[in-house]
């Protein structure tokens, strides 16, 4: 069997998301698509699986064009996938999630449960995958909820699948496990579409490389013929500028101090939690997403009721003050979903700009506003930070992701504060933006700022830190001071979520 | 004592609770399906209206129920066509559907009728009743359930059929996945569009029935703004019981009760206004109480 | 390509014709259905929504335009802040009684006591938006229900009391006593029209100051676009909720004292809410997509259909509600335009894990 995309063409608006683009797929190959962020991976496997219908060009299957209506039809041409968000429903079991669309029912439209689960039962027999099918996926590990996603595959007969950013959730042990049962997959003659942006993965399993930027395939090419390092240009298309790292002394003052802090909710069994940072200091908080840290930065900042512990700022115990007190006090924060948390992003740009400082003399006399020192504010941090933004007055909607980040960045560092907190400061965003973003939090620790920063690119944790915890199932590891071995010390304990708990007991 | 809970108490309590409980199971499953319906009341009024005009021109029962179901109907379809077509905010349109049928019912009343106020008729026919001789001997139930319009026994069975549809049928799992997040069904290969249209006229269908028993069960006439908040407290009764058929089935009674217990003690004196307010009082303690509940379990701080 | 570019263009223009056309007929069936001259409809509906003799009825759609465009005022800042406060209708009938009652007291004071009753209106309405805000703020309440649900107690606690202690029993009506001369809002010279809508103008300025020039105005704005974000940044997010609901109460207050000082010089049961001023006021401030800058234009062109109805009922027998119908079909047609206004819109409220 072979897919053909042929001159694949997408326009969003006024964006050309994909740009004339043809590609090919072979059975039992694992072939990686590979680039950046916004390159038009996930716009280019939304049209092959029938998401996107507004295209030009041609898919061919074993060279006959072939036409979508919906996914359904993608789907009854065997073709699955496996989105990045994953497409379940927590509160419905496992069962109900995997047969959605594809039920066997009677006369009457009822569902005849025990006939599937009969089936499916065999099917997880056939490839040896353990799953308990009347859990509510609420309960599962997102190893498990991805595990479902590839079920939901193999019942629906899927002879194509496409993996969206699989491993971006799991650790690397578990990534291990997914890729022994992808390797499973390929000697079963399926077509294995894997879109990812870690260059690792993409030698260790792949055996084809597709590198797309700006919506256009750069190259495609056997593994084997391509190096790791011809893949790292053709992602980025130019070089980057390196990162001024100054040393720094770190003093001895500890700027936070968390102990014995209990989470409240999901992690309310996990071990109590102690943490500090010290002024000059970076501490990096490794692991996956969905561990724990963002319950504990919201209970940091406030937002959060905690079971007990403290948490001490600048030697005061702050576990009882509201949000408005311990950001006032000097607590910058900058959130990971920056839609939401960082930004009114449907209000202007120069409405974004300033927070609790409003009442500054600078920009305020009485209840009233200085709109202009505002504006001259937020152009003075608009050319600090090189942010790209039409005008002023125009919504921040209309930026980058990337400019929209500077923006978030340049407000809370700017308020030189001697605590801040960031969460996955470059999620999402294109590699000029990281670069310039980790430059700008290297400056800010230079002139003395305590850093908290929670991240699960190990690669960002191993530029910026001095030091790291990993964080699994709400338990934070002991501290990893860097040093040579910095990156394989953190990785070794993500390695397992079991090995983890162990270590901690013991 | 006596004077509140005569035979007229006991039997008032289906029949008030049966509009409000059609109009509830509407709502909920547009609830279900993450329709935000909070225009109950609108559905209501002009199912209650068309049930009139429809009995009145037929002088049949049955066609009155079919007009009033047809009311629902349209209502869904404007609904449908400016939520699900032209992406409208579901609140925005459920406030335009309430005034709407307002504005409608009161000027077809004036209009086709040519009375204002009230229209009442001895040719509008009313649903008939039912009598169950096997309950007659138990009186208790006797009182309760005897001699109660076809739409109550229809809206309990629908409370069942309701709540074993959605949990076993492939079109209720779809509803609960439209609910829950549209892509995945999508991604499943279902228009979840589709899918939240067949919702809407169901709902249509529910809440017009549910005018038919306000207007033409008992009574046969029909008031202007007569359906005066029961789809409100059909919509607090929704929230509250998360679309859930038999928790609002329950829920739902208690509001009945109250509402009969308000008109049997406005005959010991007690001003109307204050007999009439029993209600939403209750209402609005219920969901107090239970928002707070859920408030406490929270652990992230909104405000 | 072609074609479709042209298509896109013309988009606009399709749409509003479709609108135009849709509402076109469903006057057009109305009318039909009560059987009235059409000619006549027609004649009576633009004459007595800005003629008469003396101009008499445009005055009158003025002096509604005051309480609608009020009470979209009312509206439009709650639902800027993100507040869906859609117990407008409470607010404005506490407020009014409370102006009623307070008036009878104050009645020999002239123009303070005008004063003083407007405060008690803009009070009782505040209070009653405060309620609510409580309620949401500090019980888990959503508020869209929550201020709705209060609107109930409020209709029925004024009409027992303008039934029962208050009532004026010889006028044979629910309703309070006629209130003195010295306290009636004066009338623009030589009309018919009261000073009311003088008021309104100065909530207007006042509310666009407010919003664009002060920092309860630059927060609330955010607050309205991302709690989230306004709460994580350590914005006293309790302190604008109520700051923002006890504004829109007191100008839901001041419109229900105007309609007490200014034109019935009483207050009677029902008669703030029959007219439905509360919801035309809502979708007079959805109408305009939230922006206060127009919305005299929005109260005018509803208050023009209000009295043109009136006026239709008068000459050609159309009941007069085909306004409301036409107002509610408006607000259907631009309601794609809007956008999602809140994120109360999605029917599960926020989850913990």
């Amino acid at each position: 069997m072979k897919i053909s995309l042929r001159d694949i063409t997408i326009d969003y608006d006024n964006l050309r998301a994909i740009d004339d683009l043809s590609l090919e797929f072979h059975e039992g190959e694992i072939h990686a698509l590979v680039g950046e962020n916004g390159a038009g991976k996930s716009s280019l496997m939304s049209v092959l699986y029938g998401l996107n219908l507004n295209y030009s060009g041609k898919i061919l299957f074993n060279d006959k064009e072939i036409f979508w209506s919906s996914p359904k039809d993608a789907i009854q041409h065997g073709i699955g996938m496996v989105h990045q968000h994953f497409m379940l429903i927590d509160e419905l079991s496992v069962l109900e999630n995997i047969i959605l669309g594809y039920e066997l029912d009677d006369a009457l439209g009822f569902i005849n449960f025990a006939k599937i689960q009969t089936e499916i039962k065999a099917l997880l027999k056939l490839y040896d995958i353990n799953m308990n099918l009347s859990e509510l996926v609420t309960n599962l590990s997102v190893a498990q909820k991805q595990m479902v996603e590839i079920i939901k595959l193999l019942y629906r007969n899927a002879k194509v699948l496409i993996l969206d950013e699989p491993t971006a959730v799991l650790t690397p042990n578990e990534t291990e496990i997914f890729f022994k049962t992808l390797r499973n997959f390929r000697l079963e003659k399926k077509i294995i579409i894997l879109i990812t942006h870690k260059i690792d993965e993409v030698m260790s399993i792949s055996d084809h490389v597709s590198i797309l930027r700006n919506g256009k395939l750069i190259n495609s090419s056997k593994l084997k013929q391509t190096t790791k390092k011809k893949i790292e240009e053709q992602i980025v298309g130019k070089k980057l500028p390196k990162l001024n790292v100054r040393r720094v002394i770190i003093e001895e003052q500890k700027i936070l101090e968390v102990n014995s802090l209990r989470l409240s909710t999901r992690f309310s069994h996990s071990q109590p939690i102690d943490l500090f940072i010290k002024q000059g200091e970076i501490l990096g908080i490794a692991g996956v997403s969905g561990n724990g840290q963002n319950e504990l930065i919201e209970s940091i900042l406030g937002v959060r009721k905690v079971l007990s512990g403290s948490i001490e700022y600048l030697q005061e115990d702050i576990t009882h003050k509201s949000t408005r007190y311990r950001r006032i006090k000097g607590i910058s924060f900058i959130p990971q979903d920056r839609r939401k948390d960082g930004l009114a992003i449907k209000s202007k740009v120069w409405e974004n700009v300033i927070t609790i400082n409003l009442s500054d003399q600078k920009f305020s006399i009485g209840p009233f506003v200085k709109k202009k020192s505002i504006k001259n504010y937020a152009n003075q941090l608009i050319n600090e930070y090189s942010i790209k933004v039409d005008n002023l007055n125009s919504s921040v909607l209309t930026m980058s992701g990337g400019n929209m980040q500077k923006l978030v960045v340049a407000r809370e560092l700017s308020n030189n504060f001697p605590l801040i907190i960031i969460e996955n400061p470059t999620w999402g965003i294109d590699v000029g933006s990281i670069a310039f973003i980790h430059q700008k939090i290297l400056d800010i620790k230079a002139k003395g700022a305590a850093i908290l920063l929670v991240s699960n690119e190990l690669d960002e944790i191993e530029v910026l830190a001095d030091s790291a915890v990993v964080m699994y199932e709400g338990n934070i590891s002991k501290r990893i001071t860097k040093d040579i071995k910095f990156r394989e010390n953190i990785a070794s304990k993500m390695l397992s979520g079991v090995h983890f708990t162990e270590n901690i007991n013991g | 004592m006596t004077e509140i809970f005569d035979p007229e108490f006991f039997s008032s309590i289906a029949r008030l609770t049966t509009p409000i409980l059609l109009a509830a199971l509407g709502g909920s499953i547009c609830h279900r399906a993450g329709i935000f319906n909070i225009g109950l009341e609108g559905f209501i009024l002009l199912g209650a209206f068309m049930a009139v005009l429809g009995s009145f021109f037929a002088n049949s029962a049955f066609v009155g129920a079919l007009t009033a179901v047809f009311g629902g109907l349209f209502l869904s379809i404007i609904f449908a066509e400016f939520h699900l077509r032209r992406k409208g905010d579901p609140i925005v349109i459920s406030i335009a559907i309430n005034i709407l049928a307002l504005g409608l019912s009161t000027y077809l009343l004036r209009s086709i009728f040519k009375v204002s106020g009230v229209f009442s008729h001895p040719e509008i026919e009313k649903i008939p009743h039912i009598q169950l001789p096997i309950i007659e001997n138990v009186k208790i139930l006797d009182l309760l359930i005897n001699d109660q319009s076809i739409l109550f026994y229809l809206s309990i069975v629908i409370v069942f059929i309701l709540h074993y549809f959605l949990k076993y049928h492939k079109f209720g799992l779809w509803i609960r996945v439209v609910g829950e997040n549209p892509e995945v069904l999508k991604s499943s290969g279902i228009n979840p569009v589709r899918i939240k249209f067949l919702v809407l006229l169901l709902c249509g269908l529910l809440c017009g029935l549910a005018g038919a028993q306000l207007s033409i069960s008992n009574v046969g006439l029909f008031v202007e703004n007569m359906s005066a908040g029961r789809g409100w407290i059909a919509v607090v009764a929704v929230l509250l019981c998360g679309g859930r058929p038999i928790p609002l089935f329950l829920l739902i009674i208690l509001f009945g009760l109250v509402d009969s217990l308000s008109l049997r003690i406005q005959g010991l004196g007690l001003p109307q206004q204050i007999t009439e307010l029993l209600p939403y009082i209750v209402c609005l303690a219920v969901l107090i109480i239970v928002s707070y509940k859920k408030l406490r379990t929270f652990s992230r701080i909104i405000y | 390509m072609k074609s479709k570019e042209i298509l896109k263009i013309l988009h606009p223009t399709i749409e509003i014709f479709y609108a135009f056309f849709s509402i076109f007929i469903l006057i057009f069936l109305l009318l039909y259905l009560s059987d009235a001259n059409f000619s006549l409809a027609f004649k009576g509906f633009v004459n007595s929504s800005i003629g008469g003799r003396n101009n008499a009825y445009l005055f009158s759609t003025f002096s509604k335009m005051a309480l609608i465009s009020g009470m979209a005022i009312a509206a439009l800042v709650a639902f800027r802040g993100g507040l869906f406060n859609i117990g407008g209708e409470g607010q404005l009938v506490v407020g009014g009684f409370a102006c009623a009652f307070t008036g009878l007291l104050v009645s020999d004071f002239g123009f303070i006591g005008i004063l003083i009753s407007i405060v008690s209106g803009m009070l009782a309405g505040a209070t009653w938006a405060l309620l609510s805000g409580f309620l949401t703020v500090y019980m888990g309440v959503p508020l869209l229900v929550g201020s709705l649900l209060l609107n109930y107690p409020a209709r029925f606690i004024t009409s027992y009391l303008v039934s029962h202690p208050f009532r004026d029993v010889q006028s044979g009506l629910p309703q309070t006593f006629l209130l003195s001369k010295n306290i009636w809002l004066p009338y623009f010279p030589n009309t018919r029209l009261d000073l009311g809508i003088l008021i309104i103008f100065f909530v207007y300025v006042i509310c666009l100051i407010i919003f664009y020039n002060t920092k309860h105005g630059y927060h609330s704005k955010n607050m309205g676009h991302s709690l989230s974000y306004v709460k994580l940044s350590g914005l006293p997010t309790k302190k604008i909720v109520f700051n923002t609901l006890a504004l829109s109460g007191a100008i839901a207050g001041i419109v229900g004292s105007i309609a007490v000082l200014g034109i019935h010089h009483r207050f009677t049961d029902g008669m703030l809410v029959q007219p439905l001023y509360a919801w035309t006021g809502i979708i007079a401030a959805l109408l305009v997509n939230l922006n206060l800058w127009f919305v005299p234009l929005a109260g005018f062109f509803f208050a023009a259909i209000y009295t043109g109805a009136a006026g239709m009922e008068r000459i050609a027998q159309v009941p007069k509600e085909i306004a409301t119908v036409i107002q509610a079909v408006i607000i259907l047609f631009v309601v794609g335009k809007l956008g999602s206004l809140t994120n109360l819109s999605s029917s599960k409220g926020d989850k913990d894990d």
